[in-house]
């Protein structure tokens, strides 16, 4: 039984470190045209001690791409410098997009075996009814 | 037959293999994006069973590890698997394989393990 346990909880903290980094990328894509924002990143880390003991996952500390914002030239616009340029966010929606899959599809593989390992279980259990 | 009930023993240690094997693949698939982190993977049941995976084997109940529940096979990291750029040497698709290889041979193994129990309640008279 504690590996079908152990199966479950892992699954969990899968999904649930997926589901974060879904969010995340949300975030960047709600403020693609949000002037000066800086894309997060979310790493993936293996969650040690007393709550990794089976191997569960996590999500390490948020931290901020670094890379050139994008200089837009309006020089109608309020935060325009005196070049008539602009500082817009460095978020690549082709980016966000692609990773935002890789994440859905790592979040249906970590569902489909929390499925299985609640399906063997229950026909575990299925044994002793009789 | 009756006296030693190899079947039931055969089919638990099967059962055990399958939910450990099926947490394993579990764990990979979790860690399916961790920089670093290597699939691993217990050998199939076939192999530990006919004791080819440098475990002791045993001719008779009392020697040590004879018991097949507590006998588990040690998991080691999948041989050959090619890395990601970031160390990573986990793959979606092979994991989903063996959970579904662990699902078959745990219904298998139940599926005997309930036909030597209504066997056993046949030859007591009962049903």
């Amino acid at each position: 039984m504690s590996d079908f346990s152990d199966s479950l909880s892992v699954s969990t903290s899968g999904l649930k470190a997926q589901a974060t980094r879904l969010r995340h990328l949300s975030e960047n894509i709600a403020n693609a045209d949000t002037p000066g924002y800086r894309r997060k990143t979310v790493p993936f880390e293996q969650a040690f001690g007393a709550e990794g003991a089976g191997g569960e996952v996590r999500t390490g500390l948020v931290s901020l791409d670094r890379s050139e914002l994008e200089r837009i030239h309006d020089p109608a616009h309020p935060l325009a410098d005196d070049s008539g340029h602009y500082e817009g966010s460095n978020v690549d929606l082709v980016i966000e997009i692609a990773d935002a899959r890789e994440a859905q599809r790592s979040y249906e593989a970590n569902l489909k075996l929390f499925d299985q390992a609640r399906q063997m279980s229950s026909a575990l259990m299925d044994l002793l009814r009789r | 037959m009756f006296d030693q009930l190899e079947v039931f023993r055969t089919a638990h240690s099967m059962a055990v293999h399958a939910g450990a094997r099926h947490a394993l693949a579990a764990r990979n698939i979790a860690n399916a994006d961790t920089p670093g982190y290597r699939a691993r993977d217990i050998p199939p049941f076939h192999e530990v069973a006919a004791g080819t995976t440098g475990s002791l084997r045993t001719t008779r109940p009392g020697h040590i590890g004879a018991d097949p529940g507590a006998a588990r096979a040690q998991p080691a990291e999948r041989a050959g698997a090619l890395s990601d750029p970031n160390g990573n040497s986990v793959s979606l698709e092979l994991e989903m394989l063996t959970a579904v290889e662990a699902r078959r041979q745990h219904d298998r193994a139940l599926a005997i393990y309930r036909n030597a129990l209504i066997l056993m309640r046949l030859s007591l008279g009962r049903r």
